[in-house]
């Protein structure tokens, strides 16, 4: 007979399980117009055709507002200078695969022109403590032969990674943000 | 208890991989059901959908869905990391509160990005079941192994079984897999968990299904002719493969028994068995004879986009009340490995 | 542009805590010994904590079972992934150990043609031991 008690003196067994997976899918065709525009250094969003008539980037084919369809045809080109709407300040934990040690900010960025918002931007060579609400910003490309696409994230969760390094405080002055309202999705 | 009818539905054919994302799927199923209501989504009381992370890859992935169904302003939604068929389950119950009397149901599951012998396992007890990365394949194939030691079912019986339901899907825009092959030229093949062959095993999809669910005086004002659950039930069996009898399926016999399956014959089974020896259990668990016709839609072994399978059944059985003037039929659904868990529905024409 | 690929890649370092049924037996497979928990009259392999047809709490001492066992249904693997135990073709079992009233699911070295139901199976070890399932390396059957 054997003793169901653990037996061991540093503690109950711990007993590991490590997981690994890997997913591959295609983008979407709106992920490959996004991509594509990406590449040749321009953000193009997708205009809703419907009631609120905003503006998503990346496109996704069809307004979650309005619940229609989009196409190619409602893409429109949007501008790569904007202003912070919003940001906040992520304090590293150190999880495995964490590569970040320092503060960072992650900033959400209103885009001149016809609008669209992007999302968990970086802002670079900035002190976290500069960040702030009504800066103007305008995006840094990757220089065009090293612009690719390994980064792109999947669904609608707004990635430039791969084609926009970051973006920089232009030196304007901060635009009164209040104006921007119901502007962004 | 109140009365519930499906008064919409809509589905995508399953492919081996889509060019699009889930929620695009969902949007196209969800409009297609909403239209056959004949109703707006804003009509819509709740909304439940049923998927899972893990085929996604991606934590919550669900959620993007919403964006599908339309959630401003805010609604009232649920989800369960299960079938469709599940989730179809909670709509019928959040119904028999009373106070709502529209639910939407949605599923979508995409398996082609996933690698499946890596995902699979995790379904699986985590101590003595996958860490040996029991794959699918190999689980069902035990149980195979059960039903020919048994003499229960041969090898030509699932041979038969996959060439009625790939002859059957040729009529089946949404199938994937479809033809008409030869049971000889079947067995000639080679094995892939010996005793069974590809041909045994379920195709790779990506697929979506919907179902609007109408209760009594809103069913009866919607459509003309509402496809009533007069039944529903699931049940679940023992996990451990070596602790249950893989030949039979207690859970759906007592799944059926609980839906009321016995109280009349149904005229048509659409059965979840994504494996040939499956549908062998499956029949003797609901004691269907040869005049009931099984799978006219050529069920999980023409297209399995999982998590969407078992709704896709509830949808083709109700096609056959509904466009094929059927007037009982049953809907199967399961869940976990070698039929652990099922699902029994009983739908009936007015 | 043909579609870009989209990949994601997934890591969780996952530890579980095993408890004192699921952790004598981990301590069992570490000395090379196959526990099982008793439950009324049923004597529970792979060991559960609860009986699963009955719901009764099992036993807090394991007994031994095995070593040898009978196979009660196989199936053989010709091309192994990579997350299976052995990377050459194995068969997967349902083995029921010599005194226990159920079976375990594990791997079997072929060849293929002396995989049956029926056959008499005995476990072989492996040299470094960590307290997990694959502690056995296989089982074999006997001549």
């Amino acid at each position: 007979m054997s003793a169901a008690k653990d037996t061991r003196d540093d503690g109950p067994r711990i007993m590991p399980f490590p997981v690994a997976l890997h997913y591959e899918m295609p983008a979407a065709p709106a992920i490959t117009r996004y991509g594509e525009a990406l590449i040749d250094g321009r953000i193009i969003g997708q205009r809703c055709t419907g009631d609120c008539g905003l503006v998503y980037v990346p496109p996704r084919d069809y307004c979650p507002i309005d619940v229609i369809e989009l196409t190619a045809a409602d893409d429109v080109e949007l501008g790569d200078h904007g202003t912070i709407v919003n940001f906040t300040v992520v304090t590293p934990v150190q999880y495995p695969g964490q590569e970040e040690t320092e503060p960072f900010a992650r900033v959400s960025i209103a885009l001149d022109g016809p609008g669209g918002m992007l999302q968990l931007q970086d802002v670079l060579d900035t002190p976290v403590s500069e960040v702030r609400v009504g800066m103007r910003v305008a995006a840094v490309w990757r220089p065009e032969g090293e612009r690719n696409l390994d980064e792109l994230a999947a669904g609608g969760w707004s990635s430039t990674g791969g084609g926009i390094e970051g973006w920089m405080p232009t030196g304007e002055p901060d635009l009164d943000v209040s104006r921007l309202a119901g502007k962004g999705f | 208890m109140v009365d519930v009818a499906i008064v919409g539905y809509g589905q995508v054919p399953s492919v081996r991989c889509t060019e699009i994302t889930e929620t695009q799927m969902v949007l196209d199923v969800t409009q297609q059901a909403l239209r056959m209501a004949g109703i707006d989504r804003h009509d819509i009381g709740f909304t439940v959908s049923g998927s899972c992370d893990y085929l996604a890859g991606q934590a919550f992935a669900f959620v993007q869905t919403i964006e599908a169904i339309g959630a401003w302003p805010p609604i009232s939604e649920s989800h369960v990391e299960m079938d469709g068929a599940w989730a179809m389950y909670e709509g019928w119950t959040r119904l028999q509160e009373g106070d709502v009397d529209l639910v939407l149901v949605y599923s979508h599951g995409r398996s082609s990005p996933g690698t499946p012998w890596q995902v699979w396992p995790l379904q699986l007890d985590p101590y003595h079941l996958a860490p040996l990365g029991l794959d699918p394949w190999s689980l069902a194939a035990l149980q195979a192994r059960a039903l020919l030691d048994a003499g229960v079912a041969s090898e030509r019986d699932f041979a038969e079984v996959v060439a009625r339901n790939r002859a059957n899907a040729v009529d089946n825009e949404y199938a994937q897999v479809s033809g008409k092959f030869d049971v000889d030229a079947l067995l000639a093949e080679p094995y892939v968990r010996n005793p069974l062959r590809r041909h045994d095993l379920p195709p790779i999809s990506d697929g979506a299904a919907a179902v609007v669910l109408a209760s009594r005086d809103r069913a009866a004002a919607l459509a003309e002719r509402p496809v009533w659950i007069t039944g529903i039930d699931h049940r679940i069996d023992i996990h451990q493969p070596g602790m249950r009898d893989l030949t039979r399926s207690e859970s759906t016999t007592r799944a059926a028994q609980a839906a009321g399956l016995a109280d009349r014959p149904v005229q048509v089974a659409e059965l979840s068995a994504p494996f040939s020896p499956q549908e062998v259990i499956l029949r003797d668990a609901l004691a269907l004879d040869g005049s009931v016709e099984i799978n006219p839609s050529g069920g999980a072994l023409a297209a399995n986009p999982v998590m969407v399978t078992g709704l896709v059944r509830v949808v083709e059985a109700a096609r056959q009340v509904r466009e094929r003037g059927r007037d009982r039929v049953l809907a199967h659904a399961t869940a976990g490995q070698a039929l652990q868990q099922n699902l029994v529905c009983i739908l009936e024409g007015p | 542009m043909p579609a870009p690929l989209v990949k994601i890649d997934l890591e969780f370092p996952y530890t579980r805590s095993v408890g004192p049924v699921i952790g004598a037996y981990l301590d069992g497979l570490q000395e090379r010994r196959l526990l099982a928990s008793r439950a009324g009259d049923r004597t529970l392999s792979p060991p559960l904590e609860y009986d699963p047809a009955t719901g009764a709490a099992v036993e807090p001492e394991l007994v031994e079972v095995g070593p040898e066992g009978v196979i009660t249904s196989w199936t053989w693997v010709a091309e192994p992934n990579p997350n299976h135990p052995l990377d050459r073709p194995f068969a997967f079992a349902l083995i029921r150990l010599d005194g226990a009233d159920t079976a375990m699911v594990h791997v079997v070295d072929g060849p293929e043609s002396a995989l049956a139901t029926g056959a008499r199976v005995r476990p072989r070890w492996r040299d470094e031991r960590t307290g997990y399932v694959t502690d056995i390396e296989c089982f074999e059957v006997t001549a």
